[in-house]
């Protein structure tokens, strides 16, 4: 079942900036990863999903049922970390909570307090007095108390040290494992890596590429750079799936997209020194996909 | 109710403020009667030798102030200006507070809708303007009886503020519609404002002015006025009957736009 359907989702403030003909789904169990820069499109995604503002054209879906006409409904079952975690003057922590758990018909004590356990977080202290990695923690904690199906996250690393990081990636995960599906926004490609199933590439507004991040990395090109004893006649190694050939002085670099086995013919014939073979990171498929097209 | 009682517990510090600035102001206004009363007549040939003008702007007309009841009503004049002001901006605010602080992000995600949103908090408003008006009637009542040797005076303050409390719902609901209708969830309480003083403006030049008095019906400080009220006939129909109209535009227009929003985040 698909927990999220987006077709042909479309919003424009004037002329500026917006998203343009948005359509995926995400479904159920998953992590999916919604990767792009600042000023993307991501978060006016997420917020059109949340009714938070409304779209100009398509239309979204979440649990099946359309996400501005059931909104109330269907966020029974949503929770929400955003980017920017803001919260009501001169209250306390726990308060704050209390709150937040107020509008969910459920008993949300145990839950709230496990959390705050793992994410070290006193509860007794003003949200004014809090740092940013804390306001954060309140934010997490405020959008995993319910037992929520599906967890919407917007960038929701900033702030936080590496430390916590982990241990909120681990209780992704558990919530993950527990039958959460979850959708992730970020522009930090390693954290979408280590984490998601599937990834949307959006790009000025328009999604570039939905893969799964397996084949995200299997599709492009491996990196080679060889070492021989005697300089290579420099058209050695330009067969078909070779680009960017390098040679300098008995080093060749080049990256190859194609049957391995046709290079590996090409390098188990001549008498190599060294060799590097490496993958290329999400960072490099992802300025693959951003370098504009000239 | 959960969001009601927030709001209620948001807004206690600034009504209690506000209660305050009303109590002073009643306690002080006619403290001053005090003074008055003790020269008699004089004061009521004092303010009609006063040009047309500037007696519109103290607000004294056919008022005799040389009694409690006369006295009060110029000052009803003040308190009524007060009592729109805390409307018209808690009417505002409590729409647009959720933009300003951005916890848009925090309420509006949560399982209720902004119907239910805006109910809530625009109960939680009536409340707030009600406590307003009845403390206000307490410590009016109060202090013309101190000062008063004529016949008792409460059941005219009670009509007055009667009154009164229509035009904070006026204001109320048209600050309300404001920062529902604005993109600026910034200029709301500003905007607002500024429709508050051209009203009060207009009601003033119309004192002044016999020639413009047909636009009386566009100011809401013309509709509940002291010497009218008190001492004329009570509550006029017609008045009665465009608050009635204007409460209900602006309490469609906010429902409406509110529900039609997006949320400046």
């Amino acid at each position: 079942m698909s927990v999220i359907e987006i077709s042909n989702l479309t919003k424009t403030y004037g002329k500026a900036r917006g998203i343009n003909n948005i359509s995926f789904t995400v479904e159920e169990g998953e992590i999916f990863g919604f990767i792009g820069p600042n000023g993307a499109g991501k978060s006016t995604t997420i917020r059109t999903l949340l009714g938070l503002i409304y779209p100009t054209g398509g239309s979204a879906k979440i649990f099946g049922k359309d996400c501005i006409k059931y909104g109330s409904e269907i966020k029974k079952e949503i929770g929400y970390l955003p980017s920017e975690v803001f919260y009501y003057e001169n209250m306390k922590v726990l308060d704050l909570l209390k709150y937040s758990a107020s509008f969910y018909k459920k008993d949300c004590s145990k839950r709230m307090h496990e959390l705050a356990d793992i994410l070290d977080l006193d509860l007794s202290k003003k949200i004014d007095d809090l740092s940013l990695g804390n306001r954060k923690k309140v934010g997490i904690i405020q959008g995993l108390l319910h037992e929520p199906k599906l967890i919407i996250l917007d960038e929701p690393t900033s702030g936080l040290d590496p430390l916590m990081q982990q241990k909120f990636f681990d209780l992704l995960t558990e919530e993950n494992k527990k039958g959460a599906t979850i959708l992730f926004s970020s522009h930090i490609l390693s954290e979408v890596q280590k984490l998601c199933d599937r990834v949307a590439i959006i790009k000025e507004g328009e999604i570039v590429t939905l893969e799964k991040i397996s084949t995200l990395k299997e599709s492009t090109y491996k990196k080679f750079k060889i070492e021989t004893a005697v300089s290579l006649d420099k058209e050695y190694f330009q067969i078909k799936g070779v680009n960017d050939l390098e040679e300098d002085r008995g080093t060749a670099t080049f990256l190859f997209k194609g049957n391995v086995n046709s290079i590996m013919k090409k390098i188990a014939a001549i008498d190599i020194v060294n060799i590097w073979i490496d993958e290329p990171d999400l960072e490099e498929i992802f300025m693959h996909y951003y370098e504009k097209e000239d | 109710m959960n969001l009601f009682f927030r709001e209620l517990k948001a807004s206690r510090k600034s009504l209690i403020l506000w209660c305050i600035g009303i109590l002073l102001m009643v306690a002080g206004g006619m403290s001053k009667f005090g003074g008055i009363s003790s020269s008699g007549q004089s004061m009521n040939e004092l303010m009609g030798a006063m040009p047309k003008a500037l007696q519109a702007i103290m607000g004294t007309g056919s008022l005799d102030i040389s009694t409690a009841g006369g006295y009060y009503g110029v000052l009803f004049l003040y308190l009524m200006v007060m009592a729109a002001i805390h409307a018209s901006m808690l009417g505002s605010t409590i729409v647009s507070k959720e933009e300003l602080e951005k916890t848009a992000e925090f309420l509006l995600v949560k399982p209720i809708s902004r119907n239910k949103v805006i109910t809530w908090k625009l109960i939680a408003a009536l409340v707030n303007v009600l406590l307003f008006n009845i403390v206000t009637f307490v410590s009016s009542a109060a202090a013309v009886e101190y000062y008063n040797d004529g016949k008792n005076l409460n059941g005219d303050i009670a009509i007055l503020l009667a009154g009164m409390f229509i035009l904070q719902l006026i204001f109320l609901f048209l600050g309300s519609a404001i920062a529902s209708a604005t993109r600026k969830p910034k200029s709301a309480a500003s905007l607002s404002t500024a429709v508050l003083m051209g009203t009060f403006l207009l009601s003033i030049m119309i004192d002044m002015s016999t020639s413009i008095d047909f636009l009386k019906y566009l100011t809401p400080f013309k509709y509940f006025e002291a010497k009218q009220v008190m001492f004329g006939g009570g509550l006029e129909a017609v008045f009665l009957i465009l608050s009635a109209a204007f409460i209900l535009i602006f309490l469609f227009a906010t429902y409406k736009f509110y529900k039609d929003k997006d949320m400046a985040v």
